[in-house]
C-alpha cells in the first residue's frame, strides 16, 4: 500500500508540483511540436511513460550495484545513456520485426524515447534519491507532464493565433515563447526552486 | 540555384535567419535550464558545438546507409562518446564550479533536438563540408543565444557578469529561473523576427508560414534536402529540409 502511494504521489508532484517541461524546460522543444497536434497526446503520453519507467527502473536497479555510486558523474551520465539507446533500440526492434511498425510510427517513437525529458528521468532519481516504487511514479509523471504542458501550450498558441492585437513583431514564435514563459512561471510558483539545488 | 553553397550563405541562414533557438524553436532546454551564468552558458556551447561537429561529421560520412530510426540513438551515443569526456574534464580539473544542475545538463546535450534536426534533415544528406559548414553554422546560432541569455541572466539575476561583481540597481532573481529565460528569448525572437523583415524581406513574406510549421512534427518521408536548396531557397523550402510541410489549414487561412 505504502509502495503505490509513494507511487501516486511522485507521479503527481512530477506532474502538477514540478512539471518537468514547464519548471525545467525538458523536452520542451517537443512538447512545442507535439502540441501542434493535439490527437497525438495520449500516444505521446504512453510513449514517453512508458519509455521514462522502464529506462528509470533499470537505471534505478544499477544505482544499487556496489561500485555504481563511487563513479564520476561523466560515467552514470554515460551508462544511463547506454540504458536508454538500449531500451529504445530494443522496442524500436520489437514494433519493426513483430508488429511490423511502418517508418513514420518508429520516428514518433524515437521522439518519445530519445529526449532530454526521458534522459533527465533517471539523473533525477538518483539526485532525489528515490525509491524504486518513487522512480515508477517519477516515469509516468514524465508522460503526464509532457502532455499536459503539450496541452496548454495548444490552447494557448490557438489564442495567440486569434488575437489580432499583437504586435507584429511578436507575432508567432516570439509571443508563444512568451506564453511558455508565463506558464513556466505559474509552475515555477508551485515548485519555489529550481529542480536540482 | 547556387550549387556550392559558401560558407557564408550556409552561416547567414544557419545561424541568423533560421536561428535554431528563436526561430526552428530546438535546443529549448539547456538554454532555459541551465544558460543562468555566462560561464555555465560558455561550457554548454563548447559542448553543443562539439556535438554538432562530431555528430554531423559521421552523420554525413558514415551512416547513410542505415535506417533512420537506427540513426537517431547512434547520433546519441556518438554525443555521450564526446561530451562525457568533456565533462569529465570540467570535472576533475575543477575548469568551472559546475553544479549539479549543471552537470546534468552537459550529458543532456547529446540528445538535444538541434543534433537530430541538422544530422538527420542536412549532414546525412550532403558532403562532409557541407555538413561541417551547417554544424559550424547552427553551433554559432546557438552559442549566440546561449552567451545571450547566459549574460544578461547572471547581470540581472544575480549583479554579477563571468563571476564579478556588476553594480546595477535591482536583482531580479527570477532571470536565472527557466521562466526569465523564456521571456527573454520571446524579445530575442521578437528582435531577430523584426531585424530579418527589415534586411531579408523574403522571410517577412514566408513568415506566417514558418511561425505556423515551426513547430511541426518532423515527418519520416521528405523531398531530399540538397545543399543548393538550403543556400539558395526561399522558406518553403528551407522548411522541407528541416522536414516541415505547410499544414493545408494554414494556407487556407491566409
Amino acid at each position: 500500500m505504502k509502495m503505490i502511494s509513494d507511487l501516486l504521489i511522485t507521479a503527481l508532484f512530477t506532474v502538477f508540483i514540478q512539471n518537468l517541461v514547464l519548471s525545467s524546460g525538458l523536452g520542451m522543444s517537443e512538447a512545442i511540436r507535439v502540441s501542434t497536434r493535439p490527437g497525438t497526446f495520449g500516444r505521446f503520453a504512453l510513449m514517453i511513460s512508458g519509455f521514462s519507467v522502464v529506462t528509470s527502473v533499470i537505471c534505478s536497479l544499477i544505482n544499487t550495484v556496489s561500485g555504481f555510486a563511487s563513479l564520476p558523474f561523466a560515467g552514470k551520465a554515460a551508462v544511463y545513456a547506454g540504458v536508454l539507446a538500449g531500451v529504445y533500440i530494443i522496442a524500436a526492434l520489437i514494433m519493426k520485426i513483430v508488429f511490423r511498425a511502418s517508418d513514420k510510427l518508429l520516428g514518433t517513437f524515437g521522439i518519445a524515447a530519445l529526449n532530454t525529458l526521458v534522459f533527465a528521468v533517471p539523473f533525477i532519481n538518483e539526485s532525489a534519491a528515490y525509491s524504486f516504487a518513487d522512480a515508477i511514479g517519477s516515469g509516468i509523471g514524465a508522460g503526464i507532464a509532457f502532455v499536459l504542458a503539450a496541452a496548454l501550450i495548444s490552447k494557448g498558441s490557438e489564442a495567440l493565433e486569434r488575437n489580432e492585437s499583437i504586435p507584429e513583431a511578436f507575432r508567432g514564435t516570439p509571443s508563444m515563447l512568451i506564453y511558455v514563459g508565463l506558464l513556466s512561471l505559474a509552475f515555477a510558483g508551485f515548485a519555489d526552486s529550481t529542480l536540482f539545488a | 540555384m547556387n550549387k556550392n553553397p559558401s560558407f557564408k550563405d550556409i552561416l547567414k541562414k544557419g545561424a541568423l535567419i533560421y536561428n535554431p533557438v528563436l526561430v526552428q524553436l530546438v535546443g529549448l532546454c539547456p538554454v532555459v535550464a541551465a544558460s543562468t551564468t555566462f560561464v555555465q552558458a560558455a561550457a554548454l556551447s563548447v559542448a553543443m558545438c562539439i556535438e554538432l561537429f562530431v555528430a554531423c561529421f559521421a552523420a554525413s560520412a558514415f551512416l547513410r546507409n542505415i535506417p533512420r530510426w537506427m540513426r537517431v540513438p547512434v547520433y546519441f551515443l556518438i554525443g555521450i562518446m564526446f561530451v562525457c569526456p568533456v565533462l569529465y574534464y570540467f570535472e576533475t580539473y575543477s575548469l568551472i564550479n559546475i553544479s549539479l544542475g549543471m552537470k546534468i545538463y552537459i550529458p543532456l546535450t547529446a540528445i538535444n533536438s538541434v543534433v537530430a534536426v541538422h544530422c538527420e534533415q542536412f549532414a546525412v544528406k550532403n558532403s562532409v563540408r557541407l555538413a561541417l559548414y551547417d554544424a559550424a553554422a547552427s553551433g554559432i546560432g546557438v552559442s549566440v543565444i546561449f552567451l545571450i541569455t547566459g549574460a544578461v541572466r547572471e547581470i540581472l539575476g544575480n549583479a554579477t557578469f563571468a563571476g564579478f561583481a556588476v553594480n546595477i540597481p535591482v536583482t531580479l532573481r527570477g532571470m536565472t529561473l527557466p521562466f526569465g529565460c523564456l521571456i527573454l528569448l520571446g524579445f530575442l525572437a521578437a528582435g531577430l523576427k523584426a531585424f530579418t523583415a527589415k534586411y531579408f524581406p523574403v522571410r517577412e513574406e514566408k513568415e506566417e508560414a514558418a511561425e505556423a510549421t515551426a513547430a511541426e512534427e518532423v515527418p519520416e518521408t521528405n523531398p531530399v534536402p540538397t545543399a543548393e536548396e538550403f543556400a539558395s531557397s526561399d522558406l518553403d523550402e528551407f522548411l522541407k529540409t528541416l522536414g516541415i510541410e505547410i499544414p493545408a489549414e494554414e494556407d487556407g487561412k491566409k
